[in-house]
This record gives structure tokens, C-alpha cells and sequence, in this order.
């Protein structure tokens, strides 16, 4: 549950200055802070050492903070491409130092409030309740809230007109070949027509022998998959230095490709060999 | 008869299976040919929208304009750099969040720009807004806004109505009293989102929306220089070390850097799968095509065919099934690129003018060079076979077989 203003709801975004740290003492007063995987590495930061923050570039006013530990930022797939230089202070010292000289302390305003339910299903009523009690407050369920969603849910459509167009591609480049394969077996399937084999039979045959081919591809589609998984992985949190999964080969998308493809070979050697199998026997096995 | 016109006849002698090789061939090409459109498609694209205003360097607090940041003493600021030398004039932008009440349906929650122009030069004081009029006029005093369409139509008003605002500047818990504005005219603003409504007006006119509680703060401050955008920003910058001042080609550097990295990516690596599949493809396709016609070549060949010929055969083979999918992946290619760019505009906070996909002459000199290489390269293979095809032997095997 998750509790913000009632206008637009626009991220507080606050600048930290990290001035240089100022010393390495386990014995600091100074309160905790923790701090990003990349600020530690970039500013070659460790646990224990004292830092300070300012809310201005010039270093005005700053404080001194003791780093106690380094996190791995939860991955963002809405900052993409951003490194995440940030440092996570006690909320009391952030309204501290972010707090307007003209503002009363506890009269801050704070961008959102997320909320525990002792029964999480209680979650609309309960945000319903909150909307209709405080004015100028919005409550929204949690699943809600996550509008950082909404650009993976477009990506999500995207790659999928990209799969079908892959698709439709395949299946002309499939039938293409079929087709030739298909007349390269032209003088045999002549032979079984004349030898008294049924069209039904050998149509079976070639069902048979489509569903394995296509079967084998997908199999060998997948395994080429799985392999490059990691690769493709690896790349791209290298290159955007983030945790981010970028491929995964679930079950679901496996089942899905096995579902397409199998199918979809079977049936273009069908349909490759359907016009052969309408003329005659003779006129197949003729040279 | 030439060698592409030997290969003509060589197609169209087996129309179906030709017919799906260039079809395959079309298709493959019009993927790529999109995804080389989006690959710089949103840098040209967001390069044209800055372009558009005619304002050349942005002045704001964060790395990048629109960082929720914003500039303290903005007045002060503008004018300090309006009065540089190369400065022709500067706009002061402060947005604010506002609610347009409606007689019968939930209010609508709008963006609020206000403008100010500072300048020296009798030139730089008639600079325009960041928006574009569409009917009406420009909002001047400080009771007149301009609105996009979409807020025109939901609430059922144009030039000369009234609608009632209550924008909120410093906190979004402030409770304003509601302000009658006069619409001046309809505007389209350049970075609006497809799912928002923007309101424009004088900096006078937000502060009156406000109700007075405006600061002294923007959001961003357009600046158009005299000509030397590269040295206004550097001037810019000398003069305010507070600020971030940036030409429109280091904000589009910036963001190349940070969001648009991803289509590159993507189209990279797309672009690279789509080749592969083609030059496999087309391999393949070529490779069958000889094998079943190896008699043919070889009985050419003894005809007195030379080895050079029989391999400018397949190459224009090859060359005839990709040019003339490649020409047909084109429209192809723009109608997909159409459907393609819809789908990614549904993103939240992509300005509808904003594109993915975007025409450029070096993507299609690109596009040419691959399907060209792709030509040449399936037909490696097939080449080398009819190159290397013993003709006696082969003849022999054809009689016996």
C-alpha cells in the first residue's frame, strides 16, 4: 500500500554533494548511512570510512555520515543506462538537512508513505478508506503504484510484434525450402505411388518426417537459446552496470517456441508436398 | 543472353519457391531495415524537437532538463544571462501541476507552463514561447493561457472561453482558490506526453494561478544565442557554475548516454540476427537450388559455358532474389516501422511527437550495403560448387542416376 500526494506525483528528487571523506574511524559518531555498490566504486568509498553530505554542490552546510555498509541497488529497469550513485540516510537526517529554514520541524512533506497491512487482501478497501478520509491524500494498492511498469509492459508488445514478424519471416524461408526438398524427393514418392502405396500413407510418412525435423530444430533453437542466455546476460549488465535480468529462458517460453515451431515445420512439409502429391505417380517418377 | 538474364529465366522457371525466397527476403529485410530505422530514429527524432523552438542552449539545475531539479534566483539568473554578449534572449520555464475544474465530470489534472522572456536585444525580446499556435493567439496578460486541443475538447471550450485552474507551485498539499483564466488561443506544445494536457501561459499568469505563491524558481531556462551555441553555453557556464548549461546536441549526447541506449542496443543486436538469418537462408536456398541443377550446369559447362559464367549465374541468382526483396522490404519496412513505433509511443512520458523510427539517407545507404553483402556472401557457397563441378563425372552420374 502506498500512500502520496493527491497532485502529480512527481519523485523527490534531492542532489547529494559527496565531499571527499574526511576520515576512517570505526569509533565515529557520525550517523549511518549506506551506500550504493557504484558510489563505493567510483569514489573508491569502504565501510567505515566517514564521509559528508550536502544537499548543495558547493558543500555548504554539509554533514558528516559513517558509511555502514555498501548494497547492490535494487535493479531498475526505469533507470536503464543510469548509474545508481546513491546513498540511502535514516529519515530524520535526511528532513534534517533537506528541511527549509522557514519549515518547522515535523512539518516536512515526504513523497509517499508505504504501509504493512496486517491482511495484505484488505489493500483496496483499506486505500479507499484513506481517500475518503484524508483529502489531498492518494492512496493506491501497491500493485497499483508500480508505474515504472508501464514501459515493460510496452517493450513486453514490442518484442512481440518483433517475434511474429521473426515468425512470418521463418515460415516463408520454411516453406521455400520444403518446397525444394520436397521436389528433390520428387522420383521416390513417385516410386511408392507406383508401388501402390495410398497418397494418406505417404502424406503420414511425411507428417512424421516434418515433426522430427521441426521437433530436432526446435530442441537444438533451444539449447542455442539457453547457452546464449547467459551470455546475452553478462553482456548487458556489464555494459549497463546493473544487476537487471535481461533474458530468461522460463518454461512458459520454451513451451511457447516448441508449441510454434513443431507445428508450424510439420505443417509447411504438408503443405510442400501436398501439390506433389496430387499429380501421378508416372508423372513423378517420369525423368 | 547475359548472365542476370540467364538467372531471370532460372527464378521464374520454379515461381513458387523463387517467388517465397524473395517474400523471405522482403520480410527479413523490412526487420532490418526497422530496426536500422530505430537505431538513431529517437536521437534524429529528439534532435528535430529541440531544434523546432529555435532556443539552442538549456540552462537547469540537473544533468538534464526536466530532473525535477530547479534554478534558484531564476529572474536574476535570466537576466544575468541575457546580458552576455552572445545571448540574444533567454525564457524563463517554471512548471507547475494544476487541476482544470469541469461543471460535470472529475477535474483534470494539467501541466502549467509559465513563460518570461528576458533579453537585451529588441530581436530577443520577441522570441515565442516553447509551443506552437494553432488557432487563436498567444497568451499575453496575466488572466490569458493557451491549451493543447485534448484539453480544449474535454473541456468543451476554445479562444475566448473561460476555465477555472487551481495550480499548486511550491507543495503539492497547498489548497489554492480556484483562478478564472481566459483561453487565448490553442497551442501544441512539443514534449507533451499522449496521455496528458498542457496549459501555457505567462509567468504572470501561473503566479496568478498560484495565487501569488510562485518563488523564484525554474524549471529550465531556453536560451538562444546570437550563433555560437557551443560558445554561449561555455560562456553560460563561466558566468553561473551553479547551473548546467547545454547545447540541444549535448542534451541529446546526454540522453543518448542514459535512455536511448537501450534501442541501439537492441537494434545492434536485431540487425545482426536478421543478417545472419538471411545469409543462412538465402544459403541454403541457393545451395538447394544448385544441387537439384547440377546436370543442367554441368551439361552448360560443356556446351562451352566457361567456369567465370556459370558463377556470375548463381551471383545474379542470388543478387535477384535479394534486390528484389529488398526492394519490396522498403514499404514493407515503413508500413511495420508505422505499427512498430505506435506500440513503443504507449510508453508513459514519451512526448507524442517524439519518435522511434525514423527515416534518415544513411540508414538506407546502410540498409542497401547489407543486402548487398548478404547477396554476396550466400552466394559464396553455390559459387564454389558450380566452380568446382567436374563436368564429365557429373554428366556420367546424371545418365547413370
Amino acid at each position: 500500500m502506498r500512500l502520496a500526494p493527491a497532485a502529480v506525483l512527481l519523485p523527490a528528487i534531492l542532489a547529494f554533494c559527496v565531499l571527499p571523506p574526511v576520515a576512517w574511524a570505526q569509533e565515529s559518531t557520525a550517523p549511518d548511512v549506506l551506500i550504493s555498490r557504484q558510489l563505493a566504486e567510483s569514489e573508491g568509498l569502504t565501510v567505515g570510512t566517514v564521509i559528508r553530505l550536502a544537499t548543495d554542490a558547493s558543500g555548504a552546510h554539509a554533514r558528516e555520515f559513517r558509511i555502514a555498509g555498501i548494497y547492490e541497488p535494487t535493479p531498475d529497469p526505469a533507470r536503464l543506462g543510469q548509474v545508481p550513485r546513491s546513498v540511502r540516510l535514516h529519515l530524520p537526517d535526511l528532513l534534517e538537512m533537506t528541511r527549509p529554514v522557514d519549515v518547522p520541524a515535523g512539518a516536512e512533506y515526504v513523497s509517499s508513505v508505504n504501509v504493512a497491512l496486517t491482511n495484505p487482501a484488505d489493500a483496496q478497501q483499506f486505500a479507499s478508506d484513506v481517500n475518503a478520509r484524508l483529502p489531498g491524500v492518494l492512496a493506491l494498492p501497491a500493485g497499483e503504484a508500480t508505474g515504472s511498469a508501464g514501459p515493460f509492459r510496452v517493450l513486453e508488445r514490442f518484442h512481440l510484434a518483433i517475434a511474429i514478424i521473426t515468425i512470418v519471416a521463418a515460415t516463408v524461408f520454411l516453406l521455400a525450402l520444403t518446397i525444394m526438398l520436397v521436389d528433390e524427393r520428387r522420383e521416390t514418392v513417385g516410386v511408392l505411388r507406383l508401388i501402390g502405396l495410398p497418397v494418406r500413407r505417404i502424406l503420414t510418412q511425411i507428417l512424421l518426417e516434418g515433426l522430427i525435423v521441426a521437433g530436432t530444430g526446435a530442441v537444438f533453437g533451444l539449447v542455442l537459446a539457453a547457452l546464449s542466455e547467459q551470455l546475452i546476460n553478462q553482456f548487458f549488465q556489464w555494459r549497463y552496470d546493473t544487476a537487471l535480468i535481461f533474458v530468461r529462458v522460463t518454461k512458459d517460453v520454451a513451451l511457447t517456441c516448441v508449441m510454434i515451431a513443431v507445428p508450424l515445420g510439420a505443417s509447411a512439409t504438408v503443405v510442400a508436398s501436398w501439390a506433389l502429391l496430387r499429380r501421378g505417380g508416372l508423372r513423378l517418377a517420369r525423368r | 543472353m547475359n548472365a542476370l538474364g540467364f538467372a531471370w529465366r532460372s527464378l521464374v522457371r520454379q515461381p513458387a519457391r523463387a517467388a517465397l525466397g524473395v517474400l523471405g527476403v522482403a520480410a527479413v529485410g523490412a526487420l532490418l531495415f526497422d530496426m536500422l530505422l530505430l537505431s538513431r530514429g529517437l536521437i534524429v527524432s529528439m534532435q528535430d524537437l529541440l531544434d523546432r523552438g529555435g532556443w539552442d542552449v538549456r540552462v537547469s539545475a540537473g544533468d538534464l532538463p526536466g530532473s525535477g531539479l530547479r534554478l534558484p534566483h531564476a529572474i536574476a539568473t535570466a537576466e544575468s544571462i541575457a546580458q552576455l554578449p552572445s545571448v540574444q534572449g533567454a525564457l524563463i520555464v517554471r512548471t507547475a501541476s494544476a487541476q482544470v475544474d469541469r461543471a460535470s465530470a472529475t477535474p483534470l489534472h494539467v501541466s502549467f507552463q509559465g513563460v518570461a522572456t528576458r533579453s537585451t536585444d529588441p530581436a530577443g525580446s520577441r522570441l515565442r514561447a516553447p509551443w506552437t499556435i494553432l488557432r487563436g493567439r498567444d497568451a499575453e496578460g496575466p488572466n490569458e493561457i493557451v491549451v493543447d486541443e485534448r484539453l480544449a475538447s474535454q473541456t468543451g471550450t476554445g479562444p475566448g472561453g473561460e476555465i477555472i485552474v487551481r495550480a499548486t507551485c511550491v507543495a503539492d498539499l497547498e489548497a489554492l482558490p480556484a483562478t478564472r483564466l481566459t483561453i487565448a488561443g490553442i497551442a501544441e506544445f512539443p514534449f507533451q506526453t499522449t496521455s496528458d494536457s498542457t496549459v501555457g501561459g505567462t509567468l504572470a499568469a501561473l503566479a496568478a494561478a498560484c495565487g501569488g505563491n510562485i518563488g523564484d524558481e525554474a524549471d529550465l531556462i531556453l536560451v538562444t544565442s546570437r550563433g555560437d551555441a557551443d560558445g554561449t553555453a561555455a560562456s553560460i557556464r563561466a558566468e553561473h557554475p551553479d547551473v548546467r548549461a547545454a547545447t540541444n546536441s549535448e542534451v541529446v549526447g546526454r540522453l543518448q548516454q542514459t535512455g536511448f541506449t537501450y534501442f541501439q542496443q537492441i537494434s545492434s543486436v536485431l540487425t545482426t540476427v536478421t543478417v545472419s538469418f538471411a545469409v543462412l537462408l538465402i544459403t541454403v536456398l541457393l545451395t538447394v537450388s544448385v544441387n537439384q541443377r547440377l546436370g543442367e550446369v554441368a551439361a552448360l559447362r560443356a556446351l562451352g559455358f566457361s567456369r567465370m559464367r556459370v558463377v556470375k549465374d548463381v551471383l545474379c541468382e542470388s543478387a535477384l532474389i535479394v534486390g528484389t526483396g529488398g526492394l519490396l522490404s522498403l514499404p514493407l519496412g515503413w508500413a511495420m516501422a508505422s505499427g512498430l513505433d505506435r506500440i513503443l509511443k504507449g510508453m508513459p512520458g514519451i512526448p507524442a511527437a517524439l519518435h522511434f523510427f525514423v527515416f534518415e539517407s544513411r540508414a538506407l545507404v546502410v540498409h542497401v550495403a547489407l543486402l548487398v553483402a548478404t547477396a554476396v556472401i550466400a552466394a559464396l557457397y553455390p559459387m564454389r560448387i558450380v566452380s568446382r563441378l567436374p563436368i564429365a563425372a557429373t554428366l556420367r552420374d546424371e545418365v547413370i542416376g
